[in-house]
């Protein structure tokens, strides 16, 4: 099921996890799962989208976390 | 086999002869988050002792217990999510179970993410010590609509799975009787273990062959195998320098030529753990998730979905309009002027100059930003209002697949994308691009998307230039942003992807219905902290501005701040730009809303009439379109510069796009005034 998954990410493009549970015909906890193992074995790698503490000064700071809170992972190639 | 009932009476008669012996030696194992300390403080209470690992930093933390007069030896081994060699977590947990051999491990298991939790269960069965499958927060589980069947999952599994909470003290005798159960030598344990995927059996069978006979004791000849093909570098070692060399080339051919084996290995423990959630686990498909996938149905399609983010964010813009604006300029008329008026009487027979500083530096400067508020609170909560809902991730989704089309890669675009919001992170973002060269192209860009904070400026000023027509007017400078976006975009991926296709892959949120406490919470602290902090560094920028204003005559048009202006008035003339828009460009240096602070000390608060009216009466509507360019164009805040520098780790590159930045926005300025001249604006 692992190497399905990788096959379907290697064709490229953004995938969305229900997309990938329909495909591969389990769940997308399933899915998630397998991508964090992916993650660990250093075949996908997440996305980070913080400021990593750059931001403390701005006065508008609350406005950039809208929508982050969803992880995005890429394909190390 | 099934958990054993909770009667004592099944425990046997000779409990006293059992409490002579040695401790019965329980491992507590699971990934972290599970509930696995909460198992082991219930079990241990003060009995518990902590140290560190022989060796490691990992910390040990053993302890004992008595069950119906037997006494427990209970190790709560390191929280680990595979027992694969890539910390020394694992190593520790997977070592003290091989050397030690327990006469029982405990996997507690997350019922609510059985699919994650299952992993770490696949990798303790091969081990020579049988386990327990504790199935801890089954009410969370419930709770979620997650079914779980424990006898099912018991017999798919072939060990004893207790369900439990933890939390509560339930279960927790069941799992006790339960390890008695198996520890009393009457159970039948017969785990169904994970096989390597069916196309690497025989290469699986070919390593077993070679290392036959050279495993060293107690570690289990086929476990050693699979590690060798998962690439596991403690026991590669091992394994090295046990075998002589014609066997370890022998290893060595067959893992070269499967350097996939760690996928197969992988593969087959999920196939194991998608047969145990088929048996055992009911999912419903209704309710939330059947309405999420309804609703994506639009909000994701790659065109309905534009066309609803297009939407939206046309409402944000209207909403500000329709209600922010009234209250921005009440405020200012009301409130600002009010204090203006008041604090001149009060300071009526004091110096001009404390006088000019109050009303004019203090009072002008945050007194506009101030005014801002309301915009903000709109953005604030719209934006909270989409986040809670769900919604915000399919925003990157569905512009993931626009800039596709339009050929822009996708490793270039998410950062470009999450400028959108800020700047800072979106520099931060492009540590996924491999490519240096493409990576610094695409650092050098992202101030070219305007952040959330130049779109709030933008909302700030855009009626006073242009009234009723504000909101067409900011919908053509976020289209210019996104033209700009996809030529960039296009540029990177044509000179330096060549066409090639990122993979990407994203988790979008179920929707849920917002939950107005937690939005008017978050709409609160998120204004409460834009308080605060235009009362200190906009008050700072503020005062120094009103002081270069002011110095060294006392008049603002032979001032120090004139003066800067009109060093640099021969160039921005040509974009339709006067000293005083440029003086609060370059403010905007320090932090974006500071153009707002710097507009309202130039143009003072003691004035009688509001900011947005005196800009309106000052200055046309093509020197309005063309600041409004130059502003989204700009360079960025002093936080993104220094991430830039952070980031290419060169000033000379940081300077350079600073200057590339100028002369873009600078050319953009000039080409938009000299249009809208044309135009007759």
């Amino acid at each position: 099921m692992l190497n399905n998954l990788l096959v379907l990410l290697q064709t490229g493009g953004t995938h969305r996890v229900a997309d990938l549970a329909r495909e591969l015909d389990t769940t997308p906890e399933m899915v998630e799962a397998m991508l964090e193992s992916l993650e660990r074995m250093g075949k996908l790698q997440p996305v980070e989208r913080t400021c990593g503490g750059a931001c403390g000064t701005c006065s508008l700071a609350g406005l950039c976390a809208a929508g982050n809170n969803n992880r995005v992972w890429t394909l190390v190639e | 086999m099934t958990t054993p009932p909770l009667s004592s009476a099944n425990v046997g008669a000779d409990s006293q002869s059992i409490t002579a012996a040695p401790p019965v030696l329980v491992a507590l194992a699971g990934q972290p988050n599970v509930g696995k300390t909460t198992v082991f403080n219930l079990l241990t209470g003060m009995n518990q002792h902590v140290g560190n690992w022989p060796g490691k930093t990992v910390e040990r933390k053993e302890g004992t217990f008595t069950h119906h007069d037997t006494v427990y030896r209970l190790v709560d081994l390191p929280g680990t999510y595979s027992l694969t060699a890539n910390s020394a977590e694992e190593v520790v947990a997977r070592e003290f179970i091989i050397r030690e051999q327990p006469d029982v491990v405990v996997a507690v298991v997350d019922a609510a993410t059985l699919e994650r939790s299952l992993y770490l269960v696949a990798e303790l069965l091969p081990l020579p010590a049988p386990v327990i499958v504790a199935l801890n927060m089954i009410d969370v589980a419930k709770q979620e609509g997650v079914s779980i069947e424990p006898d099912v999952l018991a017999a798919a599994l072939g060990v004893p799975v207790v369900p439990m909470v933890a939390t509560r003290n339930i279960g927790i005798r069941t799992m006790l009787d339960t390890i008695e159960y198996l520890v009393g030598g009457d159970a039948v344990y017969t785990p169904k273990i994970p096989q390597i995927r069916a196309d690497h059996q025989e290469v699986l069978e070919a390593i077993e062959k070679i290392i036959d006979h050279c495993v060293p004791d107690p570690y289990p000849q086929e476990w050693v195998a699979l590690k060798l093909l998962e690439g596991d570098e403690e026991v590669t070692k091992m394994m090295r320098a046990c075998l002589n060399a014609p066997q370890w080339d022998a290893v060595y051919d067959i893992l070269r030529a499967h350097d996939d084996a760690l996928v197969a290995v992988a593969s087959g423990r999920y196939e194991w753990i998608g047969r145990m959630i088929r048996a055992a686990v009911t999912r419903p498909r209704a309710g939330q998730i059947g309405l999420t996938e309804r609703i994506d149905r639009w909000a994701a399609h790659p065109f309905w979905g534009l066309l609803i983010l297009a939407g939206i964010l046309g409402l944000t813009f209207w909403l500000t309009y329709a209600i922010g604006t009234p209250f921005q300029e009440a405020l200012d008329a009301y409130v600002v002027s009010g204090l203006a008026r008041l604090a001149t009487a009060a300071l009526s027979g004091a110096p001009l100059w404390l006088q000019g500083l109050v009303v004019d530096g203090a009072i002008g400067g945050v007194g506009a930003v101030l005014t801002f508020l309301p915009i903000l609170v709109i953005f604030f909560a719209v934006m909270g209002v989409l986040e809670d809902m769900g919604y915000m991730a399919r925003a990157a989704y569905v512009m993931d697949g626009f800039m596709h089309v339009m050929g822009l890669h996708g490793k270039s675009f998410l950062p470009l994308f999450i400028g959108f919001g800020c700047n800072v992170p979106a520099v931060l973002g492009t540590r996924v691009i491999e490519s240096r060269r493409a990576r610094l192209l695409t650092i050098l860009l992202t101030p070219l998307i305007p952040c959330t904070a130049r779109l709030a400026v933008l909302a700030f000023l855009a009626p006073a230039f242009f009234g009723r027509a504000a909101m067409v007017v900011s919908w053509g400078l976020i289209l210019l942003a996104l033209a700009v976006l996809a030529l960039s975009g296009a540029l990177i991926n044509k000179v330096f992807f060549r066409g090639d296709r990122a993979a990407f892959i994203m988790e979008l949120p179920l929707y849920h219905v917002p939950n107005w406490r937690t939005i008017g919470l978050l709409v609160w602290q998120r204004s409460i902290s834009f308080v605060k902090k235009a009362g200190t560094l906009i008050l700072v920028v503020s005062i120094i501005i009103w002081v270069l204003s002011t110095l060294p005559g006392g008049d603002i048009e032979s001032s120090y701040l004139a003066a800067i202006g009109q060093f640099l008035e021969p160039v921005g003339r040509l974009a339709g730009l006067d000293w005083r828009l440029i003086v609060a460009l370059l403010t905007s240096f320090i932090a974006k809303e500071n153009t707002i602070a710097s507009l309202g000390v130039i143009f003072g608060a003691g004035t009688g009439s509001g900011l947005l009216e005196t800009l309106a009466e000052t200055f046309s509507p093509a020197t309005g379109l063309s600041f409004l360019v130059v502003q989204m164009l700009f360079v960025p805040c002093v936080a993104t510069v220094a991430v830039i520098k952070q980031e290419t780790d060169s000033w000379r590159w940081t300077l350079f796009n600073l200057g590339f930045l100028l002369l873009i926005s600078w050319s953009a300025g000039v080409a938009v005034y000299w249009l809208a001249r044309l135009f007759g604006l």
